[in-house]
């Protein structure tokens, strides 16, 4: 089986301080990777240097074989990465329909064939059923940045999905969402997972969460893969307990 | 090579000005995001300052203190609380075009309430020619350049050799490790305003004998700073005083060598090619990457 | 609202129609003026309020496409042929100045397009062989379409208003394409922009080129208003004059450059008792404007009706006081 992404290596520092310390692991297609650590473990800035928005201090990253490592954003969107944020994650001003096909115009044709094609970039069923896909239907014309976090959510990671990536990232999907929309998130991440068969890695702090969706999960601490397994058997494993009691 | 040197010295001399003006610029980016567009007409108005003060029958000395204190006063305390505060929370772009307002505001006040005309503007001292090697030196530029480099000094010797000096440093470097650090941030903040506009005060008792105090130096003066703050580095303060050195130096030699119609030509080239090839700066230090 | 939009828009387009007609030679060529500067203004906004990026050089933009005009047309060369060469050039200078500009952060391009600024102006200063220096380019003629010519007064403010409508369309257009929401997106979270696989710096570059374009078409309308052009009235001025219109108006409002401009022209006018004070006063009134409401005068009219609405329906009243930290 293929590694869809595999990161070797992986240092990052910043001045005096060492976030990522030499981090290596492989992800394999269609599994649901998650990443879970105490607090400064240096998650979120492992997952901002995979995905470009920093450029790591030494080692390296690739996307199906193919060396990514300090790539744009942009650029690593269109081999087929994609990513949701913990903070920041959609466009107010623009209704909830408008924001799903941004999320997917850039992978419809050219610059320039977009510019005089349809002001829907061709994208209108695809939006519609994927509005569907969320349970959005009411919320179609709203503004985006008048849907609850909840809501703002669920939207964030229907553009994450837009461009049918092969590869989603998925930072603290989690995070400020209350049980009943969980369900419901985690409810359609599995969905479009089975349909789809993409492949999900996803840092988390829930517990819950991880467990129930992740088929594998690496556990990071202070920079560094301190285990790593099925969700069971990290659920036991001293030192993961230790590494989160300890902070 | 006698007028290659008088050309380097006169250029030194107006380099050490500009760079007094560009570390000013450069302070306030750094401690505060504050990109000053009117940072020319900072310049140019304590000028006026003196002048008036000299009208109303002060003698220069005295006129110059009190342009010092009211250039602190204005420019510095109440530019930052009148202006700069209230807009710190929409943004940069608003404080950006406030300030290119401002510097409208101001060089139209200085037009209207002191004159449009050239305005002499007493020397420090008589300007005398000195003679060394053949070459011929006013004493005005090596005044200048003593001063210039007096100011330079202790201004380096306040930011690195003093506490206060290191916390401004640290503002400027990590504004929140600086709070971590107990470091009174917003304090540092007016003490760099503060700086600033002493800087352009001392810039403008040096430079306005050779200007003359005219409303429209701003423009020149402001895009001078600019350059050299680029050219140097933009987060740094001693690439600011190196951009300055060069920025002088190059002006001098380029009005006399190459045509003196496209006097200002030169250094705009030279930050065009330094956006190119190298964007921090001489001196900067390589950013990360945000996006 | 967008019933009350349409409603003033109707309004200022009756108004601008019959205007004219009720105005001496004088009032018709200020408002023959405000059409000409709002081209360029719509340009900055596109720079300025889509892309967000501060662009100090639309003056200089006026000025390439003035002289390009103020050459070819005495020369023989056909107005439209002239007009199009104007845009193009200003696009492709554009576009030449932003790549390497915006590769970098800090607003680097406000710096480089004031250095081109003052570079511009050195060189139709000094080059007199092809620019007539400081002497100027007189007697620039009035353009002739199909037999109609605009060389009236009257004739020229309707093909400056029609050129202006037909722009503003072609904007509309360009505006509600994908790149009109990618040009959006620009402006509310490039960061997300880019992970969904936005090209922001291309888009950028791509919006600083258009809005020059616009800066050269509105100096190509510039000179046969004028019919008289000289290098001092392209310099710093008039591209600070610009930007304060468009964030007067209301930087990223489709119409805050037609309200800006209005302003910046009729304003020197107004302040005719102030003698010629009216600089320092709208320098003031910019800086006001900015500490209390930075998205200009459409800014300000947005908030009061969501303020006014907001006072009718308490689920509104919530949406504007979500709305209401900027």
């Amino acid at each position: 089986m293929n590694a869809v992404l595999e990161v070797s290596k992986l240092r990052k520092t910043f001045g005096g301080i060492t976030a990522v310390d030499g981090v290596s692991f492989e992800v394999r297609d269609g599994e649901i990777l998650g990443i879970i650590g105490p607090n400064g473990s240096g998650k979120s800035t492992l997952f901002n240097c995979v995905l470009g928005q920093l450029r790591p201090s030494s080692g390296e990253v690739r996307v199906d074989g193919k060396p990514t490592t300090g790539m744009r954003p942009c650029d690593l969107n269109r081999l087929g990465v994609s990513r949701t944020f913990q903070l920041l994650q959609v466009f107010p001003q623009l209704s909830v329909r408008d924001n799903l096909i941004l999320a997917g115009q850039e992978h419809q044709g050219s610059m320039v064939s977009r510019l005089f094609g349809r002001t829907d970039a061709g994208l209108g069923d695809a939006v519609g059923r994927m509005i569907a896909f969320f349970r959005l239907a009411h919320l179609a014309d709203e503004p985006a940045g008048a849907l609850s976090y909840g809501q703002q959510k669920l939207l964030d990671t229907a553009m994450a999905f837009m461009a049918g990536p092969r590869l989603v990232l998925l930072d603290e999907p989690a995070g400020g969402v209350n049980l009943t929309m969980l369900g419901d998130l985690r409810d359609r991440l599995q969905a479009y997972h089975a349909e789809r068969s993409a492949t999900f890695v996803v840092i988390e702090h829930q517990m819950e969460f991880v467990m129930a969706l992740c088929t594998r999960v690496l556990v990071l601490a202070e920079g560094r893969i301190i285990a790593e397994g099925a969700p069971q058997d990290i659920r036991r494993n001293p030192t993961v307990i230790e590494a989160y009691l300890g902070h | 090579m006698a007028s290659f040197i008088q050309l380097l010295v006169s250029g030194l001399a107006t380099g050490a000005i500009y760079a007094l003006i560009a570390v000013g610029f450069t302070l306030l980016w750094q401690t505060s995001q504050t990109i000053n567009f009117a940072q020319g007409e900072f310049v140019m108005l304590p000028a006026f300052f003196i002048l008036a003060a000299v009208d109303l029958g002060a003698p220069f000395w005295l006129a110059a203190l009190i342009g010092i204190a009211l250039s602190v006063l204005i420019l510095g305390v109440l530019f930052k609380l009148i202006i700069v505060d209230p807009m710190l929370k929409y943004g940069v772009m608003p404080l950006v075009i406030s300030s290119i307002a401002l510097s409208l505001f101001l060089k139209e006040s200085a037009k209207d309430f002191y004159s449009a005309q050239a305005q002499p503007f007493p020397a420090l001292v008589p300007p005398i020619d000195i003679h060394i090697f053949e070459a011929v030196i006013s004493t005005q530029s090596i005044v200048v350049l003593a001063v210039a480099i007096a100011t330079v000094a202790a201004l380096q010797f306040l930011l690195d050799k003093t506490r206060l000096g290191r916390c401004m440093q640290a503002t400027a470097q990590n504004p929140t490790l600086a709070i971590i650090l107990g470091i009174p941030v917003r304090r540092m903040v007016l003490y760099a305003f503060l700086l600033n506009a002493a800087l352009v005060a001392i810039a403008s008792i040096l430079i306005s004998p050779i200007y003359l105090a005219k409303f429209t130096n701003g423009e020149t003066l402001g895009t001078a700073a600019f350059l050299a703050a680029i050219i140097g580095g933009f987060n740094q303060v001693r690439g600011a005083i190196l951009g300055g050195v060069i920025l002088g130096i190059l002006d001098n030699l380029s009005a006399a060598y190459i045509s003196s119609q496209y006097r200002g030509a030169f250094p705009l080239m030279i930050l065009i090619a330094v956006i190119l090839l190298r964007p921090h700066g001489l001196l900067g230090r390589i950013e990360e990457r945000t996006v | 609202m967008n019933r009350l939009a349409v409603a003033a828009v109707a309004i200022a387009v009756i108004g601008a129609v019959t205007a004219p007609f009720l105005l001496k030679s004088f009032g018709i060529y200020l408002i023959s003026m405000w059409a000409v500067l709002t081209v360029a203004a719509i340009g900055l906004n596109l720079t300025l309020g889509y892309a967000g990026q501060i662009s100090l050089a639309q003056g200089a933009f006026v000025g390439i496409g003035a002289y390009c005009v103020g050459l070819l047309t005495p020369a023989g060369v056909p107005y439209f042929v002239a007009f199009a060469c104007a845009g193009l050039l200003c696009f492709g200078i554009g576009w030449i100045l932003g790549y390497p500009a915006l590769r970098v952060q800090h607003h680097y391009l406000a710096f480089v397009t004031l250095a081109f600024t003052t570079l511009v102006f050195l060189v139709l200063r000094n080059e007199e062989w092809l620019t007539n220096g400081i002497y100027g380019i007189n007697a620039i003629p009035r353009p002739t379409l199909l037999g109609w010519s605009a060389n009236s007064a009257l004739n020229f403010y309707f093909f400056s208003l029609g050129m202006l409508i037909a722009i503003s369309l072609a904007t509309w257009w360009l505006l509600r394409s994908p790149w009109g929401r990618a040009f959006a997106a620009l402006r509310e979270n490039p960061i997300r922009a880019l992970s969904l696989g936005l090209d922001t710096r291309r888009y950028t570059l791509m919006a600083f080129a258009i809005g020059s374009s616009l800066g050269g078409l509105s100096g190509a309308l510039y000179a046969p208003l004028v019919q008289f052009i000289e290098p001092s009235s392209f310099a710093l001025g008039l591209s600070f004059n610009l930007l304060l219109m468009v964030i007067v108006g209301g930087s990223g409002f489709f119409f805050g450059p037609f309200v800006g401009a209005l302003i910046a022209v009729l304003l020197p006018e107004w302040m005719r008792i102030a003698q010629g004070y009216y600089l320092i006063v709208y320098a003031a009134m910019v800086m006001m404007l900015m500490a209390f409401c930075p998205s200009g005068i459409l800014g300000l009219i947005e908030r009061a009706i969501k303020a006014a609405a907001a006072r009718g329906s308490p689920a509104a009243r919530e949406l504007s006081a979500e709305e209401a930290g900027p």
